[in-house]
């Protein structure tokens, strides 16, 4: 036997009271005093240290580093960024795994390979061999830097106690950085093996690994060992060498596509070109599709797959033990044992989750590949049939900053609405809508930036006759470009469209106004599909291709959902054949400020993308977007790139206060125009393209994607409402936006003031627009706002750039419009945010101050108040019978 | 480590405790449920059982391993202790009085130890 190798951490252990084993040639904690049931739950509710030095550490370099990697990874080196790391397999010629590994990329030509302890000797031997018909090279540091991971929903406050505040990494998987933890330079990968969704591993010289260890220790994460890494990683379905890759328990060797992850994890891209175990990796990936397809008429090259399992019965399931279903053996247990967890209560965002404990049997089988989810099967568990179940995952993690496990349950049947007489309803939800009308017109201070109560000529407007209407109508050039309308009747709506679009055009500062888009979406969805259709239209023959590159704002960073592959652009975007991801990059943010563009880190980005169409425009947004400069740069660059600024929120505040857009170089504006703008919900296009220019074309383009492109029928009751919004917008604007403005910045001021952490920088106010951002705390941002709506105050919490999503949100955004237009200034706003420090501070219940304060002002300023219009209203309210 | 001076003891680290002429309650012991970790679940014996001296009659399962309880006696099982099989961390947590099992018409023993036997034994 050849002796044990030790980590740079076995002392620390040892004196730790762990129990050490022997794990693939090194000494290891399987657990220690708390052991493992309490160290898993430790991780899942705090956080958890876990040695992983024992791990290969492997720095390859030199000038064929890539062609090297591509040729021995099953993923697409070229697809990693800078301070990125990606999950890859190392297949051999018969598309099996050697092993799995890490691949990160901490500097630019420098990839660091991380691989199992275990494999380690097996890995480099097969490395080495192929690294021979590379100019490339291999160092295995593995003694030289320790390895801690930092697993659990308090790793990041933990950690940026030791970084003095620093961002770690940014907030998404796979993402890396180099710091400084007082005074000592780490590596830091936000990667890990519990499934945590929050969860480090920090990489730290030798002489330092005793030292953070027991700093972090310190500041209360708490060490487990491999037993509860072990069970972590089971319940989060994450692959273990040896029992979902290699052999299966018939000794067969597992196909790599047969482990959920490999769809991620293998990459056919041209560019990654040939490499080992492409072919039957490609078969397999064949067969994997079919399979998803439910076409089980050749299971040849993936006969089995890994699923996950649940034990019914009670029991405990072990690797290896026989699974069947009916009487059939269908696969094997690869792993199984108890797992604990937390049990919760409550649904959706008001889950609360409870001390008390629970275990469960779960597991991970092979099993034939014509095995469903739901499937229910027995396991042979030493003699007894155990009832079990294929679930579809133990555990999720897109509710941070916590995972939350998914007990396995059967779909329960959807109740019907019951039949019978339903008068009593009806009256019921009148007294509902009243309520509800009641309560958040005369009662609720109302601070969603996004929402806006129109005035009474907006609503009556809307309501009125229009609203039932067909009003199609296309420009025909054997007309002269006249708007013919296919139905009668439409005389009024069509000069009431033809005033709107002149009303918005003064607005914008626009040369054309679409006005038919029902949504600030639908009118970003017609730009999209007008772009991708002026970059094909002199070649409709073949498949038409998508934009790209778009340089836009990451949602993290406040960008809008409109403007996001996810959203709006999600069927216009190109995949980047090199990369194979979504062809979009993002605006840097400046350090100092994250809510802020950087210009010049936003110059080298479009130096390198050279992007083919800009998205100004943010959801969360303090400040003004660069327009000018970045438009100057791209002239300067001779790109023909086309400029938009989204500006659905901002919409309302073009003008002096804010920005002009179309004078700082925007050529398409979208908006919604009903966040700071007075109307009801809709959107609006409006473009800078005059008649005669080349890009006129890709006007007439968006207008035919407005209609027939996404409308048939545009709303024409709200399109009424909207042209009263213009006419009071472009009346009221400039005292309006100038209370706006100043409103904003007094109120984040007072906010400050009564003891809130307002984001933002305090030498401009804190913002620019409309919104102010206050940070209450990682993770406690939906508390605060359900416990404000509690007290009569609406507002929405806000994931900060530094976050990992809404359930991790950690700020409130706020808007100061709407209760800017019922009369609020700097004394009110003043007095609303003593009243909001005292409830989120200190937990008042402040709901009577609320309304107290709100029932001053439910009059609606910057609206026409004058007599006769008030007796026309009553006519239109009398006549309409509304 | 706990060893009850009035218990015998098995080398398999299971106790005997008679509570009659012929009847007695079986478990594990301290040490034996120190080495298996936390426990996660018991697959208990039933009522009627026919159980035989030094021959698994229940197993313990622990995160990584099951393992046999083996029987210190030959007789049948009177009553088992079916609270553990919720609570197994009770074998944990208080060894001697998580009891497994009551046996009956008891009519051999397995090989016994006494506590000082016991305590060597384990130390070698």
């Amino acid at each position: 036997m050849p002796e044990l190798k030790r980590t740079q951490l076995y002392d620390v252990h040892v004196a730790a009271g762990a129990t050490m084993v022997d794990f693939g040639g090194w000494e290891m904690p399987i657990k220690y005093p708390t052991d493992i049931v309490a160290e898993h739950l430790y991780t899942r509710h705090f956080c958890s240290l876990f040695d992983v030095s024992h791990m290969g550490r492997v720095l390859v370099e030199g000038p064929e580093t890539v062609p090297f990697l591509q040729h021995v990874l099953s993923s697409n080196v070229k697809a990693l960024d800078l301070n990125q790391a990606q999950y890859a397999i190392i297949p051999n010629e018969t598309g099996g795994a050697v092993d799995d590994a890490y691949l990160y990329r901490f500097e630019e030509d420098r990839y660091l390979l991380v691989v199992n302890a275990a494999n380690t000797d097996k890995d480099l031997a097969h490395l080495s061999e192929q690294i021979k018909n590379y100019d490339a090279k291999m160092t295995v540091i593995t003694g030289d830097w320790a390895a801690i991971a930092v697993q659990g929903p308090k790793a990041k406050e933990i950690l940026q106690k030791l970084s003095g505040g620093e961002a770690i990494t940014e907030p998404v998987k796979n993402a890396l950085n180099t710091l400084a933890f007082e005074g000592r330079t780490v590596r830091v990968a936000k990667t890990g093996y519990t499934g945590e969704p929050i969860g480090y591993e920090v990489y730290i010289e030798t002489a330092e690994a005793a030292w953070l260890w027991n700093r972090l220790v310190e500041l209360g994460a708490r060490p487990a060992g491999l037993g509860a890494r072990d069970t972590c990683r089971l319940e989060a379905c994450l692959p273990l060498y040896g029992h979902e890759m290699g052999d299966d328990p018939e000794g067969k060797e597992i196909p790599i596509f047969a482990v959920p992850l490999a769809k991620f994890a293998v990459s056919f891209s041209e560019q990654k070109g040939d490499f080992i175990g492409r072919e039957p990796l490609a078969k397999q990936y064949e067969a994997f599709k079919r399979i998803q397809n439910r076409d089980f008429s050749d299971l040849t090259d993936l006969p089995r797959r890994i699923l996950p399992i649940t034990l019914l019965d009670k029991g405990v399931m072990r690797a290896g033990m026989p699974v069947y279903k009916g009487g059939r053996l269908i696969g094997y247990v690869t792993s199984g044992t108890m797992v604990p967890y937390y049990r919760h209560e409550g649904e959706g965002l008001q889950t609360v989750i409870l001390e008390e404990t629970a275990k469960r049997s779960i597991g991970l089988a092979i099993v034939d590949s014509d095995t469903l989810e739901d499937d229910e099967v027995t396991i042979d568990v030493r003699g007894r049939r155990l009832k079990a179940v294929i679930a579809p995952y133990h555990m999720r993690v897109d509710a941070p900053p916590f995972a939350r496990p998914i007990l396995y349950r059967p779909d329960g049947e959807e109740a019907a609405a019951p039949s019978g007489d339903r008068a009593p309803k009806v009256l019921e939800l009148l007294g509902r809508a009243v309520e509800n009308h009641v309560w958040r017109q005369e009662k609720c201070v109302n601070l969603i930036p996004s929402e806006m109560t129109p005035s009474r000529a907006v609503r009556l407007l809307c309501a009125s006759d229009p609203s039932f209407r067909y009003a199609e109508h296309k420009k025909v050039k054997s007309f002269y470009d006249a708007d013919v309308f296919y139905y009668q009747g439409t005389e009024f709506i069509d000069e009431v469209e033809r005033l709107l679009v002149e009303e918005m055009k003064a607005f914008l500062g626009s040369a054309e106004a679409e006005t038919r888009c029902i949504s600030g979406q639908m009118s970003n969805t017609c730009v999209f599909s007008a772009l991708m259709d002026w970059k094909n239209h002199l070649n409709r023959k073949q498949d038409p291709r998508r934009l790209g590159y778009v340089l836009n704002n990451h949602i993290i960073k406040g960008g809008h959902l409109s403007a996001q592959p996810m959203g709006a652009l999600h069927d216009y975007i190109a995949i980047d054949p090199v990369t194979e991801r979504q062809a979009v990059v993002n605006f840097p943010v400046c350090r100092d400020n994250i809510y802020k563009i950087d210009v010049e880190e936003t110059k080298k980005v479009i130096d390198q993308y050279r992007p083919e169409f800009i998205i100004f425009g943010k959801s969360m947004v303090l400040h003004k977007e660069p327009v000018a400069a970045i438009r100057k740069y791209v002239d300067e660059m001779g790109l023909q790139t086309t400029i938009m600024y989204d500006m659905a929120h901002v919409l309302g505040l073009i003008g002096d206060h804010f920005q002009k857009p179309f004078q700082e170089g925007a050529e398409i504006v979208t908006g919604s125009t009903h966040k700071t703008f007075f109307g009801p919900q809709r959107g609006v296009v409006g473009v800078n393209y005059k008649k005669g220019e080349l890009k006129y074309g890709l006007w007439e383009t968006i207008e035919t994607r407005a209609f027939p492109g996404s409308v048939s029928n545009h709303h024409l009751g709200t399109q009424l409402g909207l042209l009263m919004a213009a006419y009071e917008m472009n009346q009221f604007k400039d005292e309006y936006q100038a209370a706006v403005i100043s409103n904003a910045k007094s109120f984040a001021r007072s906010l400050k003031a009564a003891g809130l952490d307002v984001a933002g920088d305090p030498a401009i106010g804190y913002t620019e627009t409309h919104q102010v951002i206050v940070n209450v705390g990682y993770g406690t941002g939906p508390d605060a706002a359900m416990r404000l709506e509690r007290n009569n105050i609406i507002c929405n919490y806000q994931a900060t750039p530094e976050e990992e999503g809404f359930t991790a949100s950690g700020a409130l955004r706020i808007g100061v419009n709407e209760m800017t237009r019922f009369g609020f200034g700097p004394k009110e706003f003043d007095q609303l945010a003593q009243i909001m420090a005292d409830c989120i501070l200190r937990g008042r219940e402040v709901g009577g101050d609320v309304a107290k304060l709100r029932s001053g002002y439910t009059e609606m300023k910057y609206c026409f108040h004058e007599a006769q219009v008030m007796d026309a209203l009553n006519e239109l309210a009398k006549k309409s019978g509304i | 480590m706990n060893i009850p001076a009035e218990l015998k003891y098995t080398k398999d680290h299971e106790w005997i405790k008679m509570v009659g002429d012929a009847t007695a309650l079986v478990g594990i012991t301290d040490f034996a449920q120190s080495e298996l970790g936390d426990l996660v679940f018991i697959n208990l014996p039933q009522e009627g059982d026919e159980v035989t001296a030094e021959e698994s009659f229940c197993d313990v399962e622990s995160v990584k391993a099951v393992s046999d309880v083996m029987s210190p006696c030959t007789g049948v099982v009177e009553e088992v202790h079916t609270e553990l099989e919720d609570e197994p961390q009770m074998l944990n947590e208080d060894p001697y009085e998580a009891w497994i099992a009551r046996i009956r018409d008891i009519t051999a023993y397995g090989e016994l130890m006494t506590a000082e036997e016991y305590e060597a034994y384990i130390q070698k």
